[in-house]
């Protein structure tokens, strides 16, 4: 552990975890946004919107003795949903309703779900922000050392 | 001259192992969601009270490391971190240093006592 670098690396990574924390609660509000969106631009048959979802990865950093070590926390892929079926709803008179079914497609947007992803999203964002503060603290402790 | 002595050096090899320590509960703490995660530790006291038991004297040659936890049960996706027991190690950890900060300050007002006519 040498090098001016070595010293704030908990606190990058800390701070890599609020960023990645940050972005997923993003993705969060626009799925539940949009929980009620028929129709997609692009034309065509109506299209409901397709919930987002993010995934994490380590950051992976080569140390001096040629290992990897991992240092925090970035989104590896934002991926539409391809899995949780559309809600299907009977309701003719709606503007994106099948014309011959009276059927519409609503997203596959689970509110309960979502708002359940973004307690969770919340907590760690704020876990994280009290692991600064504690590197904050250690460092004025070094500090007073000094005086 | 060396006027901190090896408990000098002990002692600030066991902060420098704290804050270590405090970097891999951070990176815990940023992974809690990254499947396949498992949690870091890094152990240093417990090399040290091994090694006076064995009677070895020289400490100061060892140095802290940083392990894997693959003991702890992991979730559905892989990831073994548990919020509240990284947020205690954290907890746990900061008194740690600073009472390693509190000897070492009552060492240096020694040092400076002796420079200090005065005192």
């Amino acid at each position: 552990m040498t090098g001016i670098s070595e010293l704030f690396s908990g606190f990058r990574a800390s701070s890599s975890g609020t960023t990645a924390e940050r972005a997923r609660m993003d993705i969060i509000t626009t799925n539940l946004a949009n929980a009620q969106t028929t129709r997609m631009p692009g034309g065509g048959k109506p299209r409901p919107y397709q919930r987002q979802q993010v995934s994490f990865e380590p950051i992976l950093r080569r140390m001096a003795n040629g290992e990897d070590t991992i240092e925090g926390v970035r989104i590896s892929a934002i991926e539409p949903d391809n899995v949780t079926p559309f809600e299907e709803i009977y309701d003719p008179g709606h503007p994106d309703a099948d014309p011959t079914t009276g059927i519409v497609r609503m997203p596959n947007v689970n509110a309960t779900k979502e708002m359940a992803d973004l307690i969770t999203s919340v907590r760690a964002y704020e876990a994280n922000i009290k692991a600064q503060e504690n590197f904050i603290r250690m460092a004025e402790t070094a500090l007073r050392l000094a005086q | 001259m060396d006027i901190t002595g090896d408990s000098g050096r002990l002692l600030s090899k066991l902060m420098s192992a704290a804050s270590r320590r405090a970097d891999v509960i951070a990176n815990n703490i940023a992974n809690q969601s990254t499947p396949g995660f498992k949690r870091g530790t890094l152990a240093f006291e417990e090399l040290l009270a091994s090694e006076m038991k064995r009677g070895g004297a020289d400490l100061l040659s060892i140095l802290p490391e940083r392990q894997t936890d693959f003991i702890t049960a992991s979730k559905a996706n892989g990831n073994n971190v548990q919020m509240e027991l990284e947020v205690n190690a954290m907890n746990e950890n900061r008194l740690l240093y600073e009472t390693y900060a509190a000897i070492m300050a009552g060492r240096m007002e020694l040092v400076r006592a002796s420079i200090d006519e005065r005192g």
